[in-house]
């Protein structure tokens, strides 16, 4: 219905001179009722903030906040964030951040939902089971983790212990070097069920046929994966892999709940960071100079996420 | 396709089965890679403060109690009843979220689905773009606005705020649901002396009822676990949703692990709950919508 449809309305649109933009908007005014509701929450809310965080990024501001008081700097609040140690520091636990926690959560999340796909007794109970962490609430999961990663009277350190794997409780998220990586196993936690729902509703659409017929032919396990279900999937995990991606490159409560940034900015990412400059040391100025750095590298993101998302978007002629 | 034995295959069996050990190997290890923090949680919670502090952890709990979970649901005791207010609160504001989200989102989606008006894929560009960005841009210039419309320590506020970071992905998800709903639906209703808005609403909405579930769970787990904004906005103790108020309850009592974790647990049974009630609803929004080409 979709082609036929789109190809009938193309072929109008060839043939008949189109009215100008302000005839076409005036002619589907009703249509724009539909959507004016979403429309106007989404400026109020965002296109606002948006010309606000530029504005404030070339001022200077006290740290109450008194805008009447804010003194124009210019460029000053970008150079001292491109001049400053701890940004490149940021900067390279945000990249281990995202690209680590993206691409775990997806791999583990393949896996299950591949290895959930066969039925057998249990799976809908296992399903839910391994759902659950991606449902609850970051906080929660946050303190629940602190819990067991804790320097006295954490579990996993006990295990360790009684497993000869340490002489002594490691201290998991007080430690420069294995806050990141502790933190990430959390992240991970939480968020490869999401890559699994995704999988499964993608494995769903793979034809049977197919598959089938290809072990008619001799295929093997390997071979049927790789030629028949992997094409399939291309796009939900392209889709599946930008949503996990964005998501950690703005993920927050983890890391400011459990470490808040520290020890020594070892768990800072981006967006504690400008959290911290903002909300923790007042310099209004600089952390949204540091937003408008963060909105240029989230387009470049936006772009493929945008594509990728409207993938299935074809246009199409209504009633 | 879970039957192997009704086609006969040249491979020898024992590479399949070797697929499949490996298969059920990788779900038990993703199995206590999930469950066993989940499980340390609730054996944490009924235990005693001093139980919980010992070294090595008492694995089971000698003498499991349910004294957290009396204080934090007693309405008698002060800590009950900040708890049971925070509740209330997170329960109040993710409920009218959901609705509004509902109310917004279902029309935004069939417009984007179905009608072909000038600045139509721009606009569902831009909101699907709204996902991109993190909530902590938006804290400050929020905040003045939020201050500006005299909303700063109202639910009002939040419920506002976390309408806009539901909605892109509810209307991707609704949008995807309406392009695989037959549009001859609404031309036969339409045939019928039907207008454009009733067929919407009469034909295909019910037909969307899984989507909408989908939106509406999505919704309410969003708003039900929200921080930064709730951290932000509300400041009066009597105004905070359950993550803040916990967070701000324990930094104060920073060894009560057994109270934390109960208050973890019960902070988390009604998403789990109603996640674990609607999922099917969820998996299908996504299968018959976004996954489908």
């Amino acid at each position: 219905m979709t082609i036929a449809t789109g190809h009938a309305a193309a072929l109008q649109r060839a043939d008949i001179k189109r009215p100008n933009v302000f005839q076409q908007m005036w002619a589907s005014r009703a249509d724009y009722l539909y959507v004016l509701p979403a429309i106007v929450v989404m400026l109020v809310v965002i296109a606002y903030p948006i010309y606000y965080t530029v504005e404030l990024s070339f001022f200077k501001t006290p740290p109450g906040l008194q805008l009447r008081d804010k003194v124009f700097v210019g460029t000053e609040n970008y150079s001292t964030i491109l001049s400053s140690d701890v940004f490149w520091k940021v900067t390279v636990n945000t990249f281990i951040w995202t690209i680590a926690s993206t691409l775990i959560a997806f791999v583990l999340g393949f896996g299950a939902a591949l290895a959930l796909h066969r039925d057998f007794v249990g799976r809908a109970i296992l399903r839910a089971i391994l759902i659950i962490p991606w449902v609850i609430s970051a906080v929660a999961a946050s303190y629940i983790w602190k819990w067991i990663y804790h320097s006295d009277f954490g579990v996993l350190g006990a295990v360790m212990v009684q497993l000869g794997l340490a002489d002594r409780q490691p201290n998991f998220i007080d430690n420069v070097h294995t806050v990141l990586p502790s933190l990430i196993v959390v992240n991970i936690w939480r968020e490869f069920p999401f890559a699994m729902i995704m999988l499964m509703a993608g494995l769903q659409t793979v034809p049977d046929q197919l598959l089938r017929a290809a072990k008619v032919d001799g295929a093997s396990a390997w071979q049927r994966f790789w030629h028949v279900t992997f094409p399939h999937l291309r796009g939900v995990s392209t889709v599946t892999i930008l949503l996990l991606a964005v998501a950690n490159f703005n993920s927050f409560i983890i890391p400011w709940i459990t470490t808040g940034g520290g020890p020594s900015n070892a768990s800072h990412i981006w967006i504690t960071h400008i959290y911290e400059l903002a909300f923790g040391r007042q310099r209004w100025g600089v952390a949204a100079a540091y937003s408008v750095l963060l909105f240029a590298i989230l387009m470049v993101l936006g772009y493929f996420y945008v594509k990728a998302l409207s993938g299935n978007d074809k246009q199409e002629h209504g009633a | 396709m879970s039957s192997t034995g009704d086609i006969t295959t040249p491979r020898p069996r024992k590479q399949i089965d070797g697929w499949r050990w490996t298969g059920r190997i990788f779900l038990v290890i993703m199995l206590l890679y999930t469950a066993l923090p989940m499980a340390w949680m609730i054996l944490t919670s009924i235990k005693s403060g001093f139980a919980a502090m010992q070294f090595p952890p008492q694995w089971w709990p000698t003498e499991p109690t349910m004294a957290s979970y009396q204080k934090l649901l007693d309405p008698q005791n002060s800590v009950g009843q900040d708890f049971l207010r925070f509740f209330w609160n997170s329960l109040f504001v993710s409920f009218v979220t959901t609705i509004l989200a509902v109310v917004v989102a279902v029309p935004a989606a069939y417009a984007f689905s179905r009608f072909n008006f000038p600045g139509r894929k721009f606009l569902f560009f831009s909101v699907l773009l709204r996902n991109m960005f993190p909530a902590v841009i938006f804290l400050v210039p929020l905040f003045i606005l939020m201050r500006w419309l005299g909303l700063v320590n109202t639910h009002g506020s939040l419920i506002l705020t976390y309408l806009t970071f539901g909605l892109p992905l509810a209307i991707w998800l609704l949008k995807g649901f309406y392009d695989n709903i037959p549009i001859q639906l609404e031309q036969a209703a339409r045939i019928d002396g039907a207008t454009r808005f009733q067929a919407f609403l009469l034909i295909v909405t019910p037909l969307s009822v899984p989507g909408i579930i989908a939106t509406a769970i999505y919704s309410f787990i969003g708003a039900w676990n929200e921080y930064i904004y709730a951290a932000t906005f509300l400041t009066k103790n009597e105004q905070l949703t359950l993550p803040v108020g916990i967070q701000r309850f324990f930094s104060e009592n920073t060894t009560d692990f057994p109270g934390l974790m109960a208050a973890s647990f019960i902070m988390s049974v009604p998403v789990v709950v109603l996640f674990l009630l609607l999922q099917k609803y969820f998996v299908r929004a996504l299968t018959e919508g976004a996954v489908k080409h």
